[in-house]
């Protein structure tokens, strides 16, 4: 069932079109990184005045790979929530507006096999979308900035959760409510969730300075969509531990970290949105 | 066929809103049958075979498909449905499809497939994508995923639905052949005279109501008519009808007035005495359009919609 499902998206063009998309944005970054190195290497940033001229004598090859990094992770996670949101919220309303479902369901196999099967090939493949985008990204910037990642085990299980709690909620509103609404809702609380997480972090580094009702959005809304969580742990495993910047706000108590009870609250919240999902998808009549 | 029952159905009751469906609908099919379940649109046949499926949730009784609740996976090893509208996508081939569902099933053989395809005449369609194929193409395609191999219980919803009258000559081929290897059939099909030549047995359900259920030649009461066939149907008429015989013209020959069964041996002695050449006497039965009408009027008396 999960490799029919695959081998379907998979003819999709949406698939394609994301997968040519996501080449194109990594021959981007390559041409850009590899320009930036030049630069970097020839010592361009020079011409500057001499308060920058010290502050650019301080930064290492790990500090042009954090910047990069930091600018082209929103931007490739943009396209893979865009992809996941899509394919999650088709996959199981095409199936039954296809007439399919009966025929799957009258194999030898359960409700909650055909569920989670069906739904499982749209975040395989978001998975593998985020995989190429964010391990080309790692890979690029590696090649003409050397740098060591701070987490590369914590990036991969936070890719699944951040894709996970996106998957979970498209594929149950999908369920519950018509395609197009599930689409907006998802894509809304995502953006949403990605502003107050950012947020959340800018005022992580100032406590006690933010308004106090600003800290209860940013919190209710990690609470009601933890997608952010996991995104902030990608890019916090992948960028450089060895970047002056990270070092010198780390001595200042700034540290980039995501609290493993954010982590698990997310992995917790997507799977209650699937058994609800399944609940719905369980009481339904083909 | 053997008495032991694959399909048990007790007591069912299933309603959509404020329409019912079902309404405690008893039913055993045995196993080896080939089996039809008759009655006008909306009369509750194909929420039963969808009950038994489990893809409709019954409000209340019990069914079981080979003594499994129809709930399990367990209920549903062995058996095939195709249902009456399915979109296949198109890009997919017959062999891709038919390569998806045996991942799931895993009870047939590629071999088993083409030898389907063959019977059927769709051979020659297993590599071209289903988009590129008519509404009889794909149903003859997906005629023979259902049936490859050898299933115990085959559901079909409207099977020869969209096929010419040469499929529909390869639909019943196909039906009397599982029917013979062992398969238990279950049609659901208003083509009354493709029922009557594959199905042993009937039953006929309205307003989610069993009204009957038997041997098709059992259903089917005699009509009070005998047929007697011959070439030379005015001489044999008048000749039957100076020996007290009531007669009309029938297609190929005469009909005689028979309304007790008992004058039969009668009647044939009188044809032979007539001189006149004939090739055979028969007491006429109601076809099953009349015998669905039949039952369908005595539930609706005095409605003209079943007359």
């Amino acid at each position: 069932m999960f490799l029919n499902g695959i081998e379907q998206l998979l003819r999709r063009k949406i698939v394609l079109i994301a997968g040519i998309a996501a080449l194109i944005f990594l021959g981007f970054y390559w041409w850009g990184i590899s320009a930036a190195s030049s630069a970097f290497d020839k010592g361009e940033l020079t011409s500057w005045d001499e308060e920058a001229q010290t502050v650019v004598s301080m930064l290492r090859p790990a500090d042009a790979a954090l910047a990069a990094i930091i600018t082209a992770g929103p931007l490739a996670a943009t396209l893979i929530t865009a992809l996941a949101v899509v394919l999650g919220s088709s996959m199981l309303p095409e199936e039954i507006s296809r007439g399919r479902m009966p025929f799957w369901l009258s194999l030898p196999q359960s409700r909650l096999r055909v569920y989670s099967m069906i739904s499982l090939a749209p975040f395989a493949v978001s998975l593998g979308l985020a995989l190429l985008l964010f391990g080309g990204i790692l890979a690029i910037t590696r090649l003409y900035f050397p740098f060591t990642s701070r987490n590369l085990i914590l990036a991969f299980f936070s890719m699944i959760l951040w894709l996970g709690v996106v998957w979970s909620c498209v594929t149950a509103l999908s369920i519950i409510l018509r395609k197009v609404a599930s689409m907006v809702i998802t894509f809304f609380l995502a953006g949403l969730a990605s502003m107050f997480g950012g947020v959340y972090e800018l005022m992580m580094m100032f406590p006690g300075e933010a308004p106090a009702a600003l800290v209860t959005v940013a919190r209710v809304t990690m609470f009601v969509f933890p997608a952010d969580r996991g995104f902030r742990g990608v890019l916090y495993g992948i960028i450089p531990v060895d970047a002056a910047v990270t070092e010198n706000m780390a001595f200042f108590g700034v540290t980039a970290e995501i609290p493993p009870e954010h982590l698990m609250y997310g992995a917790v919240w997507a799977l209650l949105l699937l058994w609800l999902g399944y609940l719905r998808f369980r009481k339904m009549d083909f | 066929m053997r008495e032991e029952p694959v399909i048990l159905v007790s007591e069912i009751s299933k309603s959509y809103r404020k329409v019912r469906a079902l309404r405690d609908l008893d039913l055993t099919v045995n196993c080896g049958t080939s089996f039809s379940l008759l009655g006008p649109n909306g009369a509750g046949k194909t929420t039963l075979m969808k009950i038994l499926l489990g893809l409709v949730r019954p409000d209340s009784g019990k069914a079981f498909l080979s003594d499994h609740p129809v709930s399990s996976p367990l209920a549903r090893k062995g058996v095939r449905f195709l249902p009456e509208s399915v979109t296949f996508p198109d890009w997919a081939s017959p062999a891709i499809l038919f390569k998806q569902l045996e991942r799931i099933r895993g009870e047939a053989s590629r071999e088993d497939f083409d030898r389907r395809c063959t019977e059927l005449d769709c051979i020659h369609l297993i590599d071209r994508p289903v988009g590129k194929m008519s509404r009889g193409q794909r149903q003859r395609v997906a005629l023979s995923m259902v049936t490859a191999g050898s299933p115990s219980l085959v559901f079909l919803d409207e099977p020869s639905s969209g096929l010419d009258p040469a499929g529909r000559i390869l639909v019943r081929n196909l039906i009397r052949r599982l029917s013979t290897e062992g398969s238990t059939v279950m049609i659901n099909s208003h083509l009354l005279g493709e029922v009557e030549r594959t199905c042993d047995r009937a039953a006929f359900i309205s307003e989610g109501r069993l009204m009957a259920e038997g041997d098709i030649d059992t259903l089917s009461r005699q009509k009070g008519l005998a047929l007697v066939s011959t070439a030379d149907p005015d001489p044999m008429r008048a000749a039957l009808s100076a020996m007290g015989f009531s007669c009309r013209p029938a297609e190929k020959g005469i009909t005689a007035d028979l309304p007790d069964p008992s004058h039969f041996p009668a009647l044939t002695a009188s044809v032979v005495e007539t001189g006149i050449g004939f090739t055979g006497v028969t007491l006429l039965r109601e076809d099953l359009e009349e015998v669905f009408l039949r039952i369908m009027g005595e539930q609706h008396p005095g409605d003209g919609s079943f007359s």
